[in-house]
This record gives structure tokens, C-alpha cells and sequence, in this order.
């Protein structure tokens, strides 16, 4: 029953700098050098799937090595760093959206419901079927900021429910609905994406 | 159709299939999930279509489809060499500072010394070290300025070379000392005495140095190496052939010293013959009609009165001088009051500066009449000179934070977080503040302390000046937001110092925030040393690691709840 997760072990392909991030903290620039150029790229990616556009993800990953510089000393050595490094970036990138008021704009909806609508297991199915990476893709670029930070968090940094709880500020039993939410949002975004891509963004 | 609907009735919604396979559910749920879904047909498709989902989710996201941007793979490089860039100004400037205090503060007075008859090179050395106390010292300077060679050849290379990381650095230190160490030091004989009552008889000849301690202690006989005494009531009668360094209430010369005297005492009387020159910090200084100094006499004391022979200079800084006797040199004294009597011969120039007018006696042969400037109290705020060395000094201070920060970053950081507990840090402050300096003086009475005392005076001294370091650090905090961070920690600490500096030169009252500031500072640095040497307590907690629980999705070998 276990989801196999694409190329890597706990978080996206990465091994654990512990020896630089000691040396990091205590102010040596090549070790910070070394971190910066290691978790760089997935923390980029990290940005680009949570926020709308590419200069808020560019944005955002200088902001969070700038802020990892005095936070480095918080990091619990014994736990993993990407791990860590996540938590940060989607910290960040949530006050990032929430600063924006962009939750406010799709997600007035209540949070604490299930959605009732029941999906026709073949149906879906076969909508997965269909689906191609690039399609999910744009489909993610259309889900509200919530959604989208819920399904980043969890299917491209592998958090923990308590990690997103945490994140997203919302009581811990309540992040299975607000990814359940999130794949409905996106189920909608993929069925009508090529009506919606001839037509634009809604 | 009724069949249809029971079926219907027990299939499983989705949250439910959602949370078993993110793994949410209990064990005893899982199961139930488990066997459901081995048995419905439905169940069975919506959970491995809701698992397609979650892969190609996964997928989707991690498919690499963009690069790093340019602007991304630049900013480190960027933000390194900017920094680079602030941190050489910020060294020339320091360096430039602490030139600036060389040349115009250190070699003037230099100059000035030399003048009194200390052909020396090095202040501390003259007054302490040279010569008199240790043969050892020669070496032990030339280890000091070996070390102070290497330190900053590590910085440097920290600072420039950022291929060569600290500890490097701090290997390279090492080395250096090791090697110093281990170059042949020269062995000298000593002996040592100490009784309380300790006397060298008419008779006695010793070979070597004396180190003597008493409560009285007498010289008769001749000491043909130095002689370092420590007691309450010294006498020396006898014949030293090397220096004598001396630390007594009492010290009456009635004999010969061949070499120089160098000593503090609260009462000195100079009647005997001393060869070369005199350095005394007294309470009263008599300086004989009988006795003789073929050098200089630099005196710092309450009362003196010069009726003896004094063949160079004079340079005193006393409360009251009387000059009946005679020098050949020059005059320079700076005090509350001068008389020159008119038995008096001076050979050069006399320099008074002082409260009162000298009174000088008309039948007085002196080369040229007294050159007199009113003592000025204070500080003169419309000379800008006064101003220029504020500058040089905040720098100096940013010079030496800047060293410290570098070669101790946890400690730093450490004190500058101690000095956040205003009450602990200043109270202890206070305390250290005052009650070193009394143990490292009680020190300096024994003569094995004397060593450690000066040692402790010194860190003192370098602890006071740190403090206000620390203390700027702190007030940097305030204004620029916290960091633990080393560079950062240290721009707050450039700001913060120059902040307290500014404080500190406010009329009237800049004096109590120096003095606030300093035993503020000292007392974090207590705290932390008090910290580090405090054994680490509470054996009963386990000293294992804090592992978090396994977040419920890991794919190592977590058990499956079905």
C-alpha cells in the first residue's frame, strides 16, 4: 500500500550536509556556499509549484536563504535538514501568499467539511489515466494558493500532516480534507483544462 | 437492486481511502479498509485511482522542467563578494585607526620616556619585564610578539583566503606557539627565599638572582644577579649587582644597586647608590641628600622630595615635589604643586604643568626658568583633536571586538546573550569589576603571584574594554534585530560601538555610561565563563538524542497499517 515515490528517500534527492551546516553556522562562507548551492534548486522548485508566478518564486528563494542565515542556529541537528528546509519555505511561502490575501479569494469555503461529493472510482481513474505531468502542472497553476500549498507540501516535500498543520495554521484533523479539497480543485482544473487553456485563465 | 444498495451503503468514502493511503488511519481501521478493499471492486478502483493521483502528483512536481535562474545561481556569489567588500573597508579602516593611535598616542610617549633615560623600545617591557624579574622574559616577549605574528597572519589568511577555513587558522596559531615553545630557552639560576624574616648577612655572597619574601627582609650582603623581593619592610644595605624589582610598604636603599630599581611601595627612601634608573609608584618618595641615580627617576607618587644626585632626567607625576638637590637632565612634572629650593641645580629644561605656580627660589641655578602651563581638568569639547581621537578609539575598540568576534564566535555570541539578563550580568559586573582587581593586587604581594596577578590585572583590563565591545553588540541587536549569526553579530556589534562611544563622550555624564557599559559587558562575560567551567549537571536525563516519530508516510520499512 505503499505510494512509491519517484528518486527519493524521504524528501526530493537529497543527502544530509550535516558537516557544512555546522560549519555554515558558525559564519564560514564556503560551507554556506556549499548548502546554498546543494538545496538551492529543489527549494526554487519548492517556490515555483507554491506561488503564482516565477519572480515570486525567484523572490521568495533568495528571501528564505537570507532568513536561513539567523534561523541555521534553530535547526535541530538530529532531525533532516531538507526536512527542516522545507518547513521554512513553505512557512515562508504561505506568509508570502497570506500577506497577498490570496487565500481569501477561493478558499472562503467552509474548511471543516468533507466534500460530499463522491467521485465515480472509473471515471477517475481514467482521468488519472489520461493526465500527462505537464497538464497536472498547469492544472496546479490554476488551484487556489491553500490547494496548491497543501499538495506541494505534501506529494513534492513529503511534510507530515503536522508539518502542513503547522504551516497552514489549520488544526492537524483537518489537513486530509483540505487535501481531499485540493484534488477535487484540481480534478475540476484538469477536466476542463482544455476548454480553459483555449479560453484562458478564469 | 436492494443488494445493490447494501453494497452501496458499505462503501468507503473517499476521505477514508485518502487517509489510509497517506497512512493516517489507526491500525485497527486500517485493517478494516484492508479487507474492504480486497472485497469491493469500487473501493478497490477509487483507492488505486486516489494512488495514480498522489504519483502523479508527485511526478508532476518533481519533473525537472525549469533551471535554476541565472539571477539565482549569481546571488550567493553576488552577496559574498559584497560582503567581502564591506569587511575590507571596515579592516583598512580599523587598521588605519589603530595607526593613527600608534603614531600619535604610543610613540610619542615613547619618545617622551626615552627622553627621562629609557633607552628601551617597549613600555610594558621597561617597567616590568626587562631584565629584572626573569632571564626568561626575553624569550617569553619574543613568544608574544611570535604569537601576536602568527595570530594575525591566521586572520589574514581567514580574511583573505577563504579556501583556509578557522580552524586552519587556529592550527596555524598553535603551531606557531608549539614552535616557539619548543625553541631552547637560556637557564639561568635562581634562588629562592622566603621566610618571614629573610636576610642576606654582611658577609653572603649569592651567585645568582635572589626571589626573597618576607615580612622583613634585609640585604647585607651582595647579590651579583637581580634581586626581586616582595615583603613589608625591605632594606637593602648590601651590593646588588643586577636590578632590583621590588613590591613592599617599606624599601630604604642605604647600599648599592649596579642596574636599575623598579618597585611600588608606600614609603621609599633612596640614600645609597644606584646605578642606572629608577622607576617607583609610592606613596612618599625620598630621594636622600647622600643617595645617587646615574640614570633617570620616573616617579609616580603622592609626595617626593628630590634633595639627592640625579645625573639624567626626571619625569614625575606627583601631588607635591620638593627640589633641593641636583639634576643633570631635564624636569618634566606634572602634579598639584612644585617647589625648587635654592640648593637646587637642574641641568636641562624644567616642565611644570600643574594646579599652582611653581615657587622657585631665586638663588635656584636652573638652565632656563620653569616652563609652567596650567593643568587642564576635563575635557576640551572646541579642540578637534579631542574629537579626531574619538574616532580613533571607536575604531581601535571595533579593531579589537572585531579579533575577539573572530577568534571566539560562540563565546561572543554566548556573552552577548548573557548580557541580556541586565540584573545578573550587571550586578556580577560589579562585582568582578571590583573585586579582581583587589584579589590579582593581593596576588601580586606573594612573589609566585606576581606573575598571576599581573596576568589577571591584564585580562581585566582587556575584559573591561571587551565588555563595552559586548555591550555594543548588544545595542546593535536592539536596532538592527537579533542574529546568532557571526558577520551579522559583528556589524551589529561596529554599530552598537560607535552608538556607545557616542554616549560615552556626553559632558559630565559620558563617564558613567563608559563605566556602566564596561562592568555591564564584563559581568556577561562572567557569566558565560562562570557557565563553562560550571560541570554539566543532570546525569539522570537521558543524553540519547531527541528522534522524532516517523512521519506517517517515510517509505523505510514503517510498518503498514494493513
Amino acid at each position: 500500500m505503499e505510494t512509491p515515490r519517484p528518486g527519493r528517500m524521504n524528501a526530493p534527492g537529497i543527502k544530509e550536509p550535516t558537516e557544512a551546516i555546522a560549519r555554515a553556522r558558525t559564519g564560514d562562507a564556503e560551507a554556506w556556499g556549499e548548502l546554498y548551492r546543494e538545496h538551492a534548486p529543489a527549494i526554487f522548485r519548492f517556490c515555483r509549484r507554491a506561488l503564482p508566478t516565477r519572480e515570486d518564486a525567484e523572490d521568495a528563494t533568495m528571501e528564505i536563504f537570507m532568513k536561513l542565515k539567523d534561523k541555521l542556529v534553530q535547526y535541530d541537528a538530529t532531525r533532516s535538514f531538507s526536512a527542516w528546509l522545507y518547513k521554512v519555505s513553505a512557512n515562508h511561502c504561505w506568509d508570502m501568499l497570506r500577506r497577498r490575501k490570496i487565500r481569501q479569494d477561493k478558499e472562503t469555503g467552509d474548511l471543516e467539511n468533507v466534500p460530499l461529493e463522491h467521485p465515480d472510482p472509473s471515471q477517475l481513474d481514467q482521468l488519472i489515466e489520461q493526465r500527462t505531468s505537464e497538464e497536472v502542472r498547469k492544472a496546479l497553476d490554476k488551484l487556489g494558493g491553500r490547494a496548491r500549498m497543501a499538495l506541494v507540501m505534501r506529494y513534492y516535500s513529503d511534510m507530515s500532516y503536522d508539518e502542513i498543520a503547522d504551516a497552514l495554521g489549520v488544526r492537524r484533523a483537518f489537513v486530509g480534507v483540505v487535501l481531499l479539497r485540493a484534488r477535487h480543485e484540481l480534478r475540476q482544473a484538469l477536466e476542463g483544462n482544455e476548454a480553459l487553456a483555449a479560453g484562458g485563465a478564469s | 437492486m436492494s443488494e445493490g444498495q447494501k453494497e452501496n451503503m458499505k462503501h468507503l468514502d473517499e476521505m477514508t481511502l485518502l487517509l489510509y493511503i497517506e497512512r493516517q488511519l489507526d491500525r485497527a481501521r486500517g485493517l478494516e479498509v484492508s479487507a474492504h478493499t480486497q472485497e469491493c471492486d469500487a473501493c478497490r478502483t477509487l483507492l488505486r485511482a486516489l494512488e495514480r493521483e498522489s504519483r502523479l502528483l508527485t511526478r508532476a512536481m518533481l519533473e525537472e522542467d525549469e533551471p535554476l535562474p541565472s539571477r539565482l545561481a549569481q546571488f550567493q556569489e553576488r552577496a559574498r563578494k559584497s560582503m567581502q567588500w564591506i569587511w575590507g573597508m571596515v579592516f583598512g579602516l580599523a587598521a588605519t585607526g589603530v595607526y593613527a593611535l600608534y603614531t600619535g598616542y604610543i610613540q610619542p610617549w615613547q619618545q617622551q620616556l626615552e627622553n627621562a633615560g629609557f633607552g628601551g623600545s617597549n613600555l610594558l617591557g621597561l617597567l616590568i619585564f626587562q631584565g629584572t624579574m626573569w632571564k626568561g622574559w626575553q624569550s617569553m616577549m619574543t613568544l608574544l610578539e611570535v604569537l601576536a605574528m602568527v595570530t594575525l597572519a591566521g586572520l589574514g589568511a581567514m580574511f583573505f583566503r577563504r579556501r583556509i577555513r578557522r580552524g586552519s587558522a587556529l592550527a596555524l596559531v598553535f603551531a606557531g606557539f608549539c614552535t616557539v615553545l619548543a625553541m631552547p630557552q637560556g637557564a639561568s639560576a635562581t634562588e629562592f627565599r622566603h621566610n618571614k624574616q629573610v636576610t642576606i648577612a654582611k658577609d653572603e655572597v649569592i651567585h645568582s638572582d635572589l626571589y626573597a619574601a618576607g615580612g622583613k627582609i634585609r640585604v647585607d650582603g651582595t647579590i651579583e644577579g637581580d634581586l626581586v623581593v616582595a615583603g613589608g619592610e625591605v632594606e637593602i644595605s648590601g651590593h646588588v649587582l643586577g636590578d632590583v624589582l621590588s613590591s613592599s610598604g617599606a624599601l630604604r636603599l642605604t647600599g648599592k644597586v649596579d642596574g636599575n630599581i623598579r618597585g611600588y611601595a608606600g614609603n621609599v627612601s633612596l640614600k645609597g647608590t644606584v646605578g642606572r634608573n629608577v622607576t617607583l609608584f609610592g606613596g612618599e618618595v625620598n630621594f636622600d641628600r647622600d643617595g645617587k641615580i646615574g640614570g633617570s627617576l620616573t616617579s609616580f607618587c603622592g609626595e617626593e622630595s628630590i634633595d639627592g644626585h640625579l645625573g639624567r632626567d626626571l619625569l614625575a607625576f606627583v601631588g607635591q615635589i620638593n627640589i633641593t638637590g641636583n639634576i643633570g637632565g631635564a624636569a618634566r612634572i606634572k602634579g598639584g604643586e612644585l617647589h625648587i629650593d635654592s640648593s637646587a641645580e637642574i641641568g636641562g629644561p624644567v616642565n611644570f604643568e600643574g594646579d599652582n605656580k611653581p615657587e622657585v627660589s631665586p638663588q635656584a641655578k636652573l638652565a632656563s626658568p620653569v616652563h609652567y602651563e596650567k593643568l587642564k581638568h576635563g575635557v576640551d569639547y572646541s579642540n578637534w583633536h579631542y574629537y579626531l581621537w574619538q574616532v580613533i578609539w571607536a575604531a581601535a575598540y571595533i579593531l579589537f571586538g572585531l579579533v575577539l568576534f573572530a577568534l571566539m564566535p560562540s563565546f561572543s555570541a554566548e556573552a552577548v546573550k548573557s548580557a541580556e539578563r541586565y540584573g545578573a550580568a550587571a550586578g556580577l559586573g560589579v562585582l568582578v569589576g571590583f573585586g579582581v582587581p583587589i584579589a590579582a593586587l593581593i596576588a601580586c604581594c606573594t612573589v609566585v603571584g606576581l606573575f598571576i596577578g599581573l596576568a589577571t590585572l591584564a585580562l581585566w583590563d582587556a575584559a573591561l574594554h571587551f565588555g563595552l565591545v559586548i555591550v555594543g553588540a548588544l545595542v546593535g541587536q536592539w536596532l538592527m534585530g537579533r542574529t546568532s549569526e557571526l558577520w551579522p553579530l559583528v556589524g551589529r556589534m561596529v554599530v552598537g560601538v560607535v552608538i556607545v562611544r557616542l554616549f560615552t563622550i556626553i559632558p559630565h555624564v559620558g563617564w558613567l555610561f563608559k563605566y556602566g557599559a564596561a562592568f555591564w559587558g564584563m559581568g556577561a562575560i562572567s557569566l558565560v565563563v562562570y557557565r563553562r567551567f560550571q560541570p554539566v549537571i543532570a546525569p539522570g536525563t537521558p543524553s540519547v538524542p531527541y528522534s522524532p516519530p516517523m512521519p506517517p508516510n517515510t517509505t523505510v520499512g514503517g510498518p503498514l497499517p494493513a
